[in-house]
């Protein structure tokens, strides 16, 4: 073929990256409602240091994008006083790994009080954290800790894996009632000091609009297996779907989108119609996502071609040279092969 | 044809830049004013927008090194 | 409490070299890093935070401790590691990710351990502090003559730990020094917008513990305060709190455009760097010669360079090594 065929534009997306989408989230959540505040660390003048605050300072001062202390217990136990009395904050912990300092403000009030008060007393705040790894920062700034979260009640859980999802995902985490733990990924943020996977920047519209909690997305449609990710492991998922059409095998991907609550019924519905399921996940293996997923599929009662399987992290801490991390994380050569194992191996 | 050309004093000094992402792919059509690279010089990063509606031609792709006041696209 | 000439010579000599291993460092760092600045590439992955501008405070303490002591630091730990004496090979391997390295490459940068010297380090904010108290009651119940010192930032001091920390090294005197290494800021929130109060030692009495701050970033004027608070600590006098202004000549990591420093700021810093005022002193008092001066320079840089070197020659860990150590 010479001459390329000229593709025609059909109509004009507006492309943002992760990072992009959440500052304006967040920016046209603070316009509409006044009680919506953001704290964190070096989310005011530096914009955060996975740029999804960039640009709030200048347009709604220090009074409601504000700057803390390193002091993740007192200013998370904030977010919980000021959402008792009306107010809608956002806090930001940097890395998801830092939970330890704080979580009671997290497990034991936020997500307790509503519970606790017998409905009398609602938690509005949303919790934004980084999470993931592979690029050797080592076992501290580097954790997804998605079942962690997921496993303790009264909180919700997102992970988006594009620019879209993360936008329509938290304007529903900043109206929802209660308190939502957005966990966006470090390589899907569109920052390049931490790479971009190029399929996390997606066509955002420019007004407000919600994405609903608890809906998979069916990411690729496909009919001899489930792949079943959430952030970037979606990336490779699709990835991998990609490659396996050489091998004549059609998969299709489930994004979770949101682990709290759970769409188990597309990730059923999608096994039923595959018979096959496969489960990448970026957390820790044991006691996480990937075994949540498949006991839900094994309970429904769908009948499977091929015993379900899971990529996941090992459950070792996440090591800090690169030929120790990178072969322990998941991967699309590793999801080819065992997709590939379990179509054509008939297991 | 409207080059998207990297402000000559963008940054200062000889070093290299590069497009650390393309936020849209060839041919697609963007509007005046859409961020459409994000490009790297050393450690910082800066937005660079469409100077007019139109199809975009990407004229240096992503992570290859360019200097100041190079044209990294056109919009057509 | 006044240096000695040889221990004026060797805080000297361990800044030299500190900043010496960091100057290759960065260098290292960098490679694989260019046009675009993709943290995850070159012989160096992850974070980077250098600790130049910031030697006095490793040395002026660790001029009082031996191996048997006990040190926590931070994320910015290499010139607390090289003053404590960690093995200078094994620390830059482990830099590089080798099997060399002090942890076979599973910790890097910000989690630099030796046990060999009694050194930890954590990169989460102020939780070097509780070790530090335990390893210091420990010492102190079966009535050995050994210290322990946590280093921290001084945005450490706004944290829980932090609080709790002191109140436990005292209600239990323990044989603890806290050292916070005041540089002005935690990441781009400068001291004064973070921290009710102009000082933190002067938050050493409202847990009945001594506090001092040392201006200056003297080597020799933190020698002389650390020295006594480590020598009360020693005899059974208790914890104490020392905060030292000291300046961060770097960003907070490698990759820190550094937007958020009033202008000047860096240029006032660097002008005041310790290393050439200390040379400056010792050549002017007559405590090291010309002569003296390019030998330790010398021996300091080919100390690094013999590290660096091995370390970039040393194998990388397998892949299945990662399995190892997570249980003893
Ligand atoms: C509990 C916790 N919160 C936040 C961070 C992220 N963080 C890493 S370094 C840093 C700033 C620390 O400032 P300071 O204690 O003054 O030390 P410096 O970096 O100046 O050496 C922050 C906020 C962390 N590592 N741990
Ligand atoms: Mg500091």
């Amino acid at each position: 073929m010479t001459a390329t065929a000229t593709i025609l534009p059909n109509r004009a997306k507006r492309n943002l990256t992760i990072a992009k989408a959440m500052a304006e989230a967040l920016a046209q959540e603070m316009r509409r409602d006044p009680s919506v505040l953001v704290m964190g660390e070096d989310i005011a003048a530096l914009g955060g240091v996975f740029g999804n605050t960039r640009g709030l300072l200048e347009e709604f001062g220090p009074a409601r994008i504000r700057d803390t202390p390193i002091s993740e217990t007192g200013f998370i136990g904030a977010a919980v006083g000021m959402a008792a009395v009306g107010m809608r904050p956002v806090v930001e912990l940097m890395f998801v790994d830092f939970f330890g300092v704080c979580m009671d403000a997290i497990y034991n009030m936020a997500a307790k009080n509503c519970y606790f008060s017998g409905g009398q007393s609602a938690v509005p705040m949303v919790l934004m954290t980084s999470v993931g790894g592979g690029y050797g920062d080592a076992g501290q700034h580097s954790q997804c800790l998605y079942g962690t979260f997921a496993h303790l009640p009264g909180m919700k859980v997102v992970v988006p894996s594009n620019a879209y999802d993360a936008k329509g995902l938290m304007v529903s985490a900043i109206r929802d009632n209660n308190p939502v733990i957005f966990m966006f990924h470090k390589a899907l943020q569109g920052m390049g000091w931490l790479g971009t996977v190029q399929g996390s920047i997606n066509d955002v519209p420019e007004d407000a609009y919600t994405v609903p909690f608890g809906q998979a997305a069916i990411a690729r449609a496909g009919r001899d297996i489930t792949i079943v990710g959430l952030g970037a492991t979606v990336h490779l998922a699709l990835d991998a779907a990609e490659e396996l059409i050489a091998n004549g095998i059609e998969a299709e991907v489930v994004d979770l989108r949101s682990l709290v609550p759970l769409d188990r019924a597309t990730v059923n519905a999608s096994v039923k119609r595959t018979g096959r399921l496969l489960v990448v996940d970026e957390d820790y293996q044991s006691y996480g996502v990937s075994g949540e997923i498949i006991a839900s599929v094994v309970e429904a009662g769908t009948v499977l071609t091929s015993p379900p399987r899971r990529i996941a992290f090992p459950d070792i801490p996440i090591p800090f040279s690169p030929t120790l991390e990178r072969p322990a994380l998941p991967s699309a050569e590793k999801i080819v092969a065992a997709v590939t194992d379990m179509v054509r191996g008939g297991r | 044809m409207i080059p998207v050309v990297i402000p000559p004093d963008l940054w200062e000094g000889d070093a290299e830049g590069a497009v650390s992402a393309w936020l849209f792919a060839e041919g697609d059509a963007v509007r005046a004013g859409d961020l459409i690279a994000e490009v790297m010089v050393e450690k910082t990063s800066y937005d660079v927008t469409a100077p007019a509606d139109g199809m975009l031609q990407i004229r240096i792709p992503a992570e290859i090194p360019f200097k100041r006041g190079a044209i990294i696209a056109a919009i057509g | 409490m006044t240096p000695t000439r040889p221990q004026f010579l060797w805080m000297y000599e361990t800044m030299v070299k500190s900043r010496a291993f960091e100057e290759r460092i960065a260098t290292a760092y960098f490679e694989g890093k260019s046009p675009v600045f993709n943290m995850a590439n070159g012989p160096i992955p992850g974070e980077m935070h250098l600790s130049n501008g910031q030697e006095p405070c490793a040395v002026g303490v660790c001029a009082h401790l031996d191996a048997a002591d006990f040190v926590t630091a931070t994320h910015r730990p290499h010139h607390i590691a090289i003053a404590k004496g960690v093995d200078l090979d094994a620390m830059a391997a482990e830099i590089f990710g080798k099997k060399t390295g002090l942890s076979g490459g599973r910790g890097g940068h910000m989690h630099l351990f030796d046990a060999r010297v009694n050194f930890a380090c954590s990169g989460i904010i102020a939780q070097g502090m509780g070790p530090a108290v335990g390893a210091a009651t420990a010492f102190k119940l079966r009535g050995e003559k050994r210290v322990a010192v946590a280093f921290i930032g001084e945005g450490a001091a706004n944290q829980g730990a932090f609080h709790e920390s002191l109140n436990l090294a005292a209600v239990w005197q323990a044989p603890v020094v806290f050292v916070i290494e005041d540089n002005g800021w935690g990441i781009s929130v400068s001291k004064a917008q973070s921290t009710a109060v102009p000082h933190n030692d002067s938050r050493a009495a409202a847990y009945g513990m001594l506090g001092h701050r040392v201006t200056g970033n003297d080597p020799a004027a933190i020698f002389a305060v650390a020295g006594d608070a480590i020598a009360r600590a020693r005899a059974g006098g208790g914890p104490s709190l020392i905060e030292i202004e000291t300046s961060r000549l770097a960003g907070h990591f490698i990759g820190d455009a550094e937007g958020y420093r009033p202008a000047g700021e860096k240029d006032a810093l660097f002008a005041r760097d310790p290393i050439p005022a200390l040379r400056g002193r010792l050549l002017a008092e007559g405590m090291m010669s010309e002569a003296e001066d390019l030998a330790i320079v010398k021996r300091a840089e080919s100390a690094v360079e013999q590290a660096i070197a091995k370390a970039r020659a040393a194998p990388f860990p397998a892949a299945a090594e990662a399995f190892d150590h997570v249980f003893a």
